[in-house]
């Protein structure tokens, strides 16, 4: 859970880093993740290896294949829904609030 | 620009500080690059980016409002610091993962 720094009241104020995220929790945010995926869904929850608790997530996976006699690359996406996910905190790359989630 | 950083700025980490609220480009591993004002960082080199433009290759690609970067990915520089330098050792310092420290056209 978000017990980064419990003393500091939600204030508003970021002060560190995760003060971000930690004003992002119940909010619909986006994620991107190595491996050329990104999520967007609502911040459950968090801690500070940035291990999340996801729900409504739409996750995005962009793949890229190369025509073998052409060599030409072709762009895939493939979207996927899930209720509620984790996330283990060493694939994120990159966490937005809510503006354009 | 502001100047120079102040000479005062003897440890990574006081750079680090002296340099929150300017503009700055964060270069990733995988050869991302953040450009934003640098709101705050913490010892796990976690970043937060105010007004973040994403560059991939070079192009923009996205901006978001605020950021939130993972430490592990990341690398900082900034406008027209070309160095950080260790003061026991005198040499350029290596901040755990990163590449280089370079610097970023101030806007």
């Amino acid at each position: 859970m978000a017990d980064i720094n419990p003393t500091i009241p939600d204030t508003g104020a970021v002060e560190e880093p995760i003060d971000l995220v930690r004003l992002s929790l119940d909010e619909r945010i986006y994620v991107k993740l190595r491996g050329d995926r990104e999520l967007r869904g609502r911040l459950h929850a968090f801690d500070g290896h940035l291990n999340l608790v996801l729900g409504e997530v739409e996750e995005t996976i962009t793949i890229v294949d190369v025509n073998e006699d052409t060599n030409e690359e072709v762009i895939r996406i493939v979207k996927r829904n899930s209720d509620m996910l984790f996330v283990r905190g060493d694939g994120v790359i990159l966490l937005s609030p809510p503006s354009r989630a | 620009m502001e100047g120079k950083p102040q000479s005062s700025s003897r440890t990574p980490s006081d750079f680090l500080n002296s340099v929150i609220g300017r503009q700055v480009l964060v270069k990733l591993n995988s050869g991302i690059d953040y450009k934003g004002v640098l709101a705050c960082l913490d010892g796990y080199m976690n970043i937060a980016l105010e007004n973040t433009e994403e560059y991939v290759d070079g192009k923009l690609k996205n901006s978001y409002g605020d950021t939130f970067i993972r430490g592990n990915n990341g690398m900082i520089s900034r406008n027209g610091v070309l160095s950080c330098r260790d003061p026991v050792t005198d040499t350029t310092f290596a901040l755990s993962t990163v590449l280089y420290i370079s610097a970023a056209k101030s806007t």
